[in-house]
């Protein structure tokens, strides 16, 4: 030990030492680097159209393949789609989400506290396309509901590969990240407030509208945006639930590299959610600071 | 808290619905893989372990898993050093531009994944790195990275630094210092962390899919594959491997950080 100590200390001296925490940073600054690099490949991408004679992106550059995404009709329909179902999906679960977290957080019972933690956390480790697989199961046509539905004489339903089935299917995967945002806001109420509000005469509901609520807001808002970026990009759930008729704009995306082969409008979908995605996290920064991550322990 | 009877019909009403949206996929797979017939029906055709002696000689499924479990090894590995130093950085420093930094560091989780997918694959593809294995365990550490440098940084900021004085007064080197005061306290993070990317790699879906071709499918896309073409119970059989993995992330969760810290107020 004492030689390596040598070594590292003619290698580095005491002197270098408030470059440590930079040294430290880079593996990691390199790391997230191949993203940025990404990034930098689907711009130029993007710039170049299929030359539909060789099948190749061409070697000058155009902004033609914007005026495609932005004007025709398809495209402005699967962005409808996404949008309207991410906004669906983000009111549901926040409803959903806030009783939960409410009840994870205020319940005396360390028991039931962990029961839902747990129940929480188990499909998040899941995976996405295990869980998608359990609803085709459910609800396929010959899946679990409408065999049930066929013994007291039901004629099959079609639940699978329509709109309700996608919004569903996202409702599940963004709950444990909705109340996970949820409950450390919950947390920060103290109960008191709760208590004295009722004391004063205010029944629960207006308890909940008038001082949870309020309280609970940042946290609402931030799970909000998380579930509202998260659904909007989804590829999983349009593509297993929906059946490839309720593409979202990951499927198109897709859909533009590995189907038609059009890597420079595919780029340019990716590029453009990227940037309504990056609008969306920004306001989360906006609105929390970027000390997401941050913590206040103590530093040198 | 004593809620008001209404109120607890109310939340209660909703908790149960929430509680049986989570869990229904989980207990049908499980419930699907045991079960007699060829179909999946209801009611179950009774109870057999069939389908496991079924996967047991499929062996498609079986190296679609090993791969599976390279690319979740790579990612870990490549993560561990990377996030642990950037998580200590973090915690335990003044680091000038902390905020860019930190944004910076977050990009995995602000760009959409099928935009950090689509990145990399035309990346690895200039590179010529595509159908091979170890790049898609490279993806995977950074989509997931924020995730091991939080669990570090969680653990780094309830150190002491008094403590890694207290070591440096009595004489100890700084690297004496860093293995022996500051790297066990971070420990649980380092493991905490590690075992989310294992998992996360393990069942990452979107990212493999854009990564792989045919040849190397890892086992998420294998079952996303199979599902759109018919649905058997031997992909359910499969399927418990990775309900499995979740329940033992869960406890060793539980077990090293307790997953109560997920409800603290920042």
């Amino acid at each position: 030990m004492d030689a390596v100590e040598a070594v590292a200390a003619t290698l580095w001296p005491a002197r270098f030492g408030k470059a440590i925490p930079y040294l430290l940073l880079l593996p990691a600054i390199l790391l997230v680097g191949l993203l940025v690099l990404g990034l930098v490949e689907i711009a130029d991408s993007s710039l170049r159209t299929l030359d539909t004679s060789t099948f190749l992106p061409s070697d000058y550059r155009t902004l033609a393949n914007y005026e495609r995404a932005l004007t025709e009709g398809l495209f402005r329909t699967v962005a409808t789609r996404s949008l309207l179902g991410a906004v669906i999906v983000t009111v549901l679960t926040l409803i959903l989400a806030f009783p939960y977290a409410y009840l994870m957080v205020r319940t005396r019972s360390a028991g039931l506290r962990k029961l839902l933690l747990i129940a929480l956390f188990l499909p998040f480790f899941i995976g996405q396309v295990v869980r998608a697989y359990g609803w085709l199961i459910v609800l396929g046509n010959q899946g679990m509901v409408n065999e049930a539905l066929g013994l007291i004489g039901v004629a099959p339903l079609r639940l699978l590969y329509n709109y309700p089935a996608v919004l569903f299917g996202l409702i599940q995967y963004m709950l444990p990240f909705a109340v996970l945002m949820l409950a450390p806001a919950m947390t920060a109420i103290p109960e008191e407030l709760e208590s004295a509000a009722q004391s004063l005469g205010a029944n629960w509901v207006r308890t909940m509208f008038h001082v949870v609520l309020p309280l609970v807001k940042p946290g609402l808002v931030g799970a909000g945006l998380v579930v509202l970026t998260l659904s909007l990009t989804d590829f999983a759930m349009p593509a297993i639930l929906g059946g490839g008729s309720q593409d979202f704009i990951a499927n198109a995306i897709y859909d533009q590299f590995f189907r038609t082969s059009d890597q420079g409008l595919g780029s340019t979908l990716a590029l453009l959610l990227v940037a309504v995605g990056s609008i969306l996290a920004g306001l989360v920064f906006m609105i929390f600071g970027a000390g997401t991550l941050a913590s206040r322990g103590a530093r040198r | 808290m004593t809620m008001p009877l209404s109120q607890r019909v109310v939340f209660w009403t909703i908790v149960i619905c929430v509680l049986a949206i989570l869990s229904i996929p989980t207990i049908v797979v499980l419930g699907a893989s045991f079960t007699a017939g060829n179909i999946i029906a209801f009611p179950p055709e009774g109870l057999s372990l069939k389908w496991y002696s079924k996967i047991a000689g499929a062996s498609d499924l079986w190296r679609a898993f090993g791969r599976s479990l390279y690319v979740a090894t790579v990612c870990t590995i490549v993560a561990i050093p990377v996030g642990t130093l950037a998580g200590i950085a973090l915690a335990k420093y003044r680091v000038r531009f902390e905020t860019p930094i930190q944004v910076y560091l977050l990009l995995p989780f602000t760009i959409p994944l099928i935009g950090s997918g689509i990145g990399l694959m035309l990346l690895f593809g200039e590179l010529r790195l595509l159908g091979q294995l170890w790049p898609v365990g490279i993806a995977c550490a950074v989509i997931n990275l924020p995730f091991m440098v939080w669990a570090v940084m969680a653990s780094a900021s309830g150190l002491e630094p008094d403590l890694e004085l207290a070591a440096a007064n009595c004489g100890a080197p700084p690297l004496s210092t860093f293995f022996h005061v500051t790297l066990p306290a971070v420990m649980p993070g380092v493991i905490s962390g590690a075992l989310l990317m294992f998992i996360l790699a393990l069942n990452e879906f979107l990212v493999s899919l854009l990564l792989v071709d045919a040849r190397i499918v890892t086992l998420p896309v294998q079952i996303y594959n199979s599902i759109r073409s018919i649905i058997t119970p031997d992909l359910a059989a499969i399927s418990v491997i990775f309900i499995a993995s979740a329940v033992v992330a869960v406890v060793a969760l539980d077990r090293l950080v307790g997953l109560e810290i997920f409800l603290k107020s920042k």
